[in-house]
């Protein structure tokens, strides 16, 4: 498909904005939660973004400018974010904040205040949580905050339901003073389907107003006491309430074996049951899974002669139903993460397997036998890892660090696209974990080495989230670093967003940017050299002469990310056309651009019993840095104005 | 209720997801209900990519039954109709999707992921690759479908489009093609370039499906 439409146009089209209720879109589910935002009538928006949850920012920081009253902003971080939002709430306005899973371990700190405080506008909280690590460096539980957050928790388990819970959960917030979290697993975030629009507002509150309430927003000593005291006084009130709310709900059935399931696995366990021809089950949908519903649980299991309990990973519900059925006196079965697996996801195969075994229905499903002929097929085949894009300035940059370094030295990994380095051809990551776990355990390692050296990389975004206060503290104790800051201009992994040393935008337009030379000299780092990270040569003599310097030391490898450039060259239309090729007859087929430096754009293909390297016109993005890898000087670089393309002499000749 | 489920992959940048919305937007023109799950890692253009889409198409006198009629975002194994494979690694990578009668449109050009170019594994010959298809159903159906859009386009921007053809020319979609022209008119530039891009698909599946 040639060149996707702007954002914004494609939302429009499909009727995001729409005020005609009832009509029916496209939308996925993370759209569904922002158009279940704008039908609440919220005012405030903050999200750090991260997959799966990137597209709710992205929604409303492109509308934001036709809907009047509403505020949505990119923040440096999570905490940030949600500080941002209880600012807005406290102000009478209805507020979001959105992060992936490990972005609410970030925001994590407010949350376990917000309780005390309360919210004056209501406030939701939304997770893009990811079971089976589909988009993650970690697989976690989320739900497990609220055993100490006491925030109740909304599991939609379809589009439908990710809109309609986004919209009451701000008035659950508001009816029972608390924030509360939307759980958003990857499976549905990214799921894309029928979407029926409900009714807009007929206005958005234009301006809150602070109501001064120190009585819950200044917490200390006996105050926080008292509050907490509110706060599980509303969770019970909450908890009553659940049992008669139509969030949770049993689909019924004559079966004496009952289901207790929430979130996407509801649909994957209804498909389930219809392969395996089983429809008189009684079920328990919920959809509040903080505070469990207790006497609706109790209502549900005391007929029943056992209960399975379907939920993806620790077995959160499991925990809560268990205690809640001894509490009711009732001694049934309860089985649920003894038949599931606690990590992965979980999905219809896996379900239906299980209940097939439990219930003695194996011969029911052949789609079980393809698979499990299928699994040895595809478990030979080569794996596709992740790669850079043709033309993207990080390829460069760590292949000069790992070609200089002949792979000798200690490299700290770090999260954005560059986490990729980690991956074949470079393998350069000897750790990654979190936002800013390069450079800020790389100080650690350096204070107990003495023979070797460590290198640590960092991206521009990753580093304004949490890095600051890592890249202090390596100045204050001069810790014995490289870091090497990829600055692409972008945060790239998650689609683009700005980052703050965004300078300039697609469209051409100037904007501030951070300059983070000046930045780095104000903080008090000594030594920052910049090198253009397709100058392949200087950056490998600049690794190796920094790597001399004693101490704390920065090289700035700055370059835009390829995929944005691209985009702006397109549209200004240049008339200069650049190309490169592979001289047949100076290559030595030694495979250092094809295999080492591994550019997707450099391709081989037998001619004559013999392996010939070429670049791929289509995708070469003609950075240029090939050039400077081939050791044979095989590469060679074209300059044309003006050129016509074959394409064209073909269409005018045809 | 009948159902159609699809999964199409390949890698990042090919268009998949795209093509995935394509085939969304033009039943939803039908009235058919829509949904499926794309599998998305960052923005990079390289990693593998899935999209599934299921169609529910409603019949006259068909009541919601919930336990009969719920369609979750993942297609089970042994159930899509019609597989759209834009590398054929990544088809057979997807083969557990298969059952006897389903589809598959398949693009032959390899693209050796980075663990073959190291020399670390090696790419299995096409042959071998199609062979497996077969395994599992008789109706693949191979082209070289980069070398199409280089051909007709100069570029490998419309290998997407191209396939959407093929596979509205080769399987049963309960969808007509004059609705997938409405959406990319109404929602694509260059429409006249993705226009005969999809005509292509259509004509070389008619000439492979005789």
């Amino acid at each position: 498909m040639v060149f996707p439409l702007p954002l914004i146009r494609i939302l429009m089209m499909d009727g995001i904005l729409s005020h005609e209720a009832g009509r029916r879109i496209l939308a996925m589910g993370n759209e569904a939660v922002a158009r279940g935002a704008m039908e609440a009538g919220m005012g405030y928006f903050a999200t750090y973004p991260g997959t799966p949850a990137s597209e709710i920012g992205d929604t409303l920081v492109a509308i934001q400018d036709h809907v009047p009253n509403l505020y949505a902003e990119y923040s440096t971080n999570e905490h940030v974010a949600l500080h941002g939002a209880i600012g807005a709430s406290f102000s009478g306005i209805r507020a979001m904040a959105a992060m992936k899973h490990v972005g609410m371990n970030v925001a994590a700190e407010p949350l376990h205040f917000l309780g005390l405080t309360g919210v004056l506008g209501g406030l939701v909280m939304v997770i893009g949580s990811d079971p089976g690590a589909t988009c993650s460096t970690t697989e976690q539980d989320d739900r497990w905050y609220s055993l100490h957050t006491h925030a109740p928790i909304l599991e939609p388990s379809d589009i439908q339901e990710a809109k309609d819970y986004t919209k009451e959960g701000f008035e659950l917030s508001e009816r029972f003073n608390v924030p509360v979290i939307l759980n958003l697993p990857s499976r549905l975030a990214h799921n894309a389907g029928d979407l029926i629009l409900g009714d807009m507002p007929a206005e958005r509150k234009a301006t809150g107003h602070f109501v001064k309430n120190p009585v819950r927003y200044f917490n200390l000593f006996n105050s926080v006491v008292e509050n907490h005291r509110r706060l599980l006084e509303s969770i019970d009130r909450l908890r009553e309430y659940a049992s008669s709310s139509p969030l949770n709900r049993i689909l019924p059935g004559s079966g004496d074996w009952g289901l207790i399931t929430s979130s996407v696995n509801y649909g994957y366990l209804l498909e389930a049951l219809d392969l395996l021809g089983l429809y008189d089950l009684p079920i328990l949908k919920i959809g509040l899974s903080y505070p469990v519903a207790e006497k609706l649980l109790e209502d549900f299991l005391r007929p029943l002669r056992g209960a399975i309990i379907v939920e993806d990973l620790d077995g959160f519900l499991e925990f809560q139903i268990k205690k809640a059925a001894y509490d009711a006196g009732l001694s049934l079965p309860i089985k649920g993460k003894d038949l599931f697996p606690r990590y992965g996801e979980l999905n219809v195969d896996l379900i239906s397997e299980t209940l097939a075994r439990e219930f003695g229905l194996e011969g029911r499903l052949e789609g079980l036998s393809i698979a499990a002929r299928a699994k040895p097929i595809i478990a030979k085949l080569p794996p596709r890892t992740g790669a850079f894009c043709a033309g993207c300035p990080h390829r460069a940059t760590i292949y000069a660090m790992t070609k200089a370094t002949r792979r000798q030295e200690v490299y700290g990994g770090d999260i954005g696209c560059l986490t990729l380095s980690g991956l074949p051809p470079h393998d350069a990551s000897d750790w990654v974990t979190c936002m800013n776990c390069g450079l800020a355990t790389s100080q650690g390692v350096s204070k107990m080495i003495s023979d070797q050296r460590l290198i640590t990389i960092v991206g521009d975004s990753t580093f304004f989230h949490s890095g600051v206060p890592a890249l202090v503290n390596a100045v204050q104790q001069d810790a014995d670093v490289l870091l090497i800051f990829l600055d692409n201009k972008w945060i790239a992994m998650t689609g683009h967003q700005p980052s703050p040393t965004t300078n300039l935008k697609v469209d051409g337009q100037n904007v501030p940017g951070v300059n983070i030379r000046e930045l780095l000299r104000v903080l008090g780092v000594k030594y920052v050299r910049t090198i253009d990270p397709f100058n392949v040569r200087a950056m490998m003599d600049g690794i190796l002469a920094a790597l001399e310097a004693p101490g704390f030391k920065v090289i700035i490898a700055e370059r835009e990310c390829s995929l944005q450039a691209d985009r702006r060259r397109r549209r200004m239309k240049s008339e200069e056309e650049v190309y490169y090729d592979i001289d047949p007859e100076r290559c030595q087929r030694c495979g250092e651009c094809y295999r080492d430096f591994g550019c997707p754009a450099i391709k081989s293909r037998m001619e004559g019993g013999e392996e010939i390297f070429y670049i791929e016109e289509a995708t070469c993005t003609v950075c240029g840095a090939c050039k400077a890898v081939c050791p044979n000087s095989a590469i060679t670089r074209t300059e044309v104005r003006s050129r016509t393309k074959v394409s064209e002499l073909a269409e005018v000749a045809g | 209720m009948k159902t159609y489920d699809i999964v199409i992959c390949g890698f990042g940048g090919q268009g998949v997801i795209t093509i995935g919305n394509l085939l969304k937007l033009a039943a939803m023109k039908e009235g058919i209900s829509v949904s499926g799950a794309e599998r998305r890692g960052g923005a990079q253009r390289e990693g593998g990519v899935t999209s599934h889409v299921r169609y529910r198409v409603w019949e006259e006198g068909d009541t919601f039954d919930e336990r009969r009629m719920t369609r979750s975002g993942m297609i089970p194994s042994g159930k899509a109709d019609m597989l759209i494979a834009f590398e054929p690694l990544e088809g057979v990578r997807h083969c557990n999707f298969l059952h006897p009668g389903s589809r598959v449109v398949l693009n032959t050009e390899p693209s050796p992921p980075t663990l073959v170019r190291m020399q670390k594994y090696t790419y299995p010959p096409l042959d071998d690759l199609l062979s497996t298809l077969k395994e599992f159903t008789s109706l693949v159906f191979p082209f070289n479908i980069n070398q199409l859009s280089r051909d007709f386009f100069q570029d490998l921007l419309h290998i997407s489009v191209i396939s959407l053809g093929l596979a509205v020319g080769l399987g049963e979609i309960p969808v007509s093609k004059e609705r997938f022209l409405e959406v990319l008119q109404e929602r694509y530039p260059d429409f006249e370039k993705n226009q005969r891009g999809f005509e292509l698909g259509l004509q070389l599946a008619r000439s492979a499906g005789n």
